[in-house]
């Protein structure tokens, strides 16, 4: 009996891993790339990233945290050099800085924060924190999602009032 | 002979009747099943540990969940609330989130709440949060905690206020 050669095991695995449609339909749902935006750090701000970040074959590269911090609630100005502080369940502490784009992410080789999170924010010597944790999705925008109604705050933003995060 | 095939077909359309009548009968309209669940008029102070423990908007706290639950926190009930801590979990929230509980194994939690608790590992939800099933949010009930008193003590029938207040002040 001939072995099939690897590549067609790819193939296939790769065919296999594609014929996911809720998946499908969670990705065709974020739309196209912004023109003028390359593929990379700074793109999809405010998108939930580990719907393609999830490290499936053919998705980019596997996440374990990610989001986008913009500086109000009611536009999309970001909020650059921002940190994000995550603390996990065991009480280890990661931080992170928002890059140009409001983005900031962690590779799931690099980091593996163990469930539920707590996460605040600071910004210009000011921080706040979230009020309720993160119960295991490592996308903020998963939860915070625009726009705004019963089932999402909305974006994660930092300019808040009297200092507490919805 | 003749006497003895009269009488086997009697027989036969007597059971065929009996079977018709059987598939046509309709449940009596007075009829009742009488659950026992656990109170709703003390229900709030747990309802308040779940939204906070399971009803973040990436677990609990989405529609498409058998364990649904609403709070401010969360998913909200009404559409004209978002979810922010600045403005309170609604008596209706409460409620549905009664409805949760006690609607996911109706006739085991009747079995628990008349047999005052005991037991509670009969119920799906608190192994899920002991941790004794898998759980995608993992064990966040631990045997003697406040959360495990506040759960138990409502399935008894007597709910540990103080017990579900310390619970609120978990991580």
């Amino acid at each position: 009996m001939r072995r099939l050669p690897l590549a067609l095991w790819l193939v296939a695995a790769a065919l296999a891993a594609s014929c996911d449609p809720v998946h499908e339909q969670q990705i065709d749902a974020l739309g196209g790339e912004t023109p003028g935006v390359p593929r990379g750090p700074l793109h999809r701000p405010g998108q939930p990233c580990i719907v393609c970040h999830d490290g499936a074959i053919g998705d980019p590269p596997a996440f374990s945290i990610a989001g986008t911090v913009f500086a109000y609630g009611n536009d999309a100005t970001p909020l650059p050099d921002a940190t994000v502080t995550i603390t996990s369940v065991d009480g280890s502490v990661q931080t992170f800085t928002a890059n140009a784009a409001g983005n900031f992410y962690a590779s799931a080789n690099d980091y593996t924060p163990k469930y539920p999170l707590h996460v605040s924010l600071t910004s210009g010597g000011s921080t706040i924190k979230m009020v309720s944790h993160v119960g295991g999705n490592g996308s903020c925008a998963f939860c915070h999602s625009d726009p705004t109604g019963p089932s999402s705050p909305g974006h994660v933003y930092f300019n808040v009032p009297n200092g507490v995060a919805p | 002979m003749i006497r003895m095939r009269s009488v086997i077909v009697g027989i036969g359309i007597f059971g065929a009747a009996a079977v018709i009548a059987l598939a046509c009968s309709s449940p009596s309209s007075t009829a009742t099943a009488q659950e026992v669940t656990p109170s709703e008029a003390s229900f709030a102070p747990l309802g308040l540990v779940l939204i906070q423990a399971c009803g973040t908007l990436d677990c609990h706290g989405q529609v498409g969940r058998n364990l649904r639950i609403y709070g401010n926190t969360g998913l909200r009930l009404s559409s004209a609330n978002v979810p922010t801590s600045l403005t309170p979990t609604t008596a209706d929230e409460i409620s549905q989130d009664f409805g949760s509980v006690v609607g996911l194994e109706p006739e085991i939690m009747s079995e628990v709440a008349a047999d005052k608790g005991v037991d509670p590992e009969r119920l799906t939800f608190y192994r899920k949060a002991r941790g004794l099933e898998s759980h995608k949010g993992g064990t966040i009930v631990l045997p003697g905690d406040a959360r495990d008193v506040c759960i138990t003590s409502w399935l008894s029938g007597s709910i540990d206020e103080a017990q579900c207040t310390v619970a609120l002040t978990y991580p």
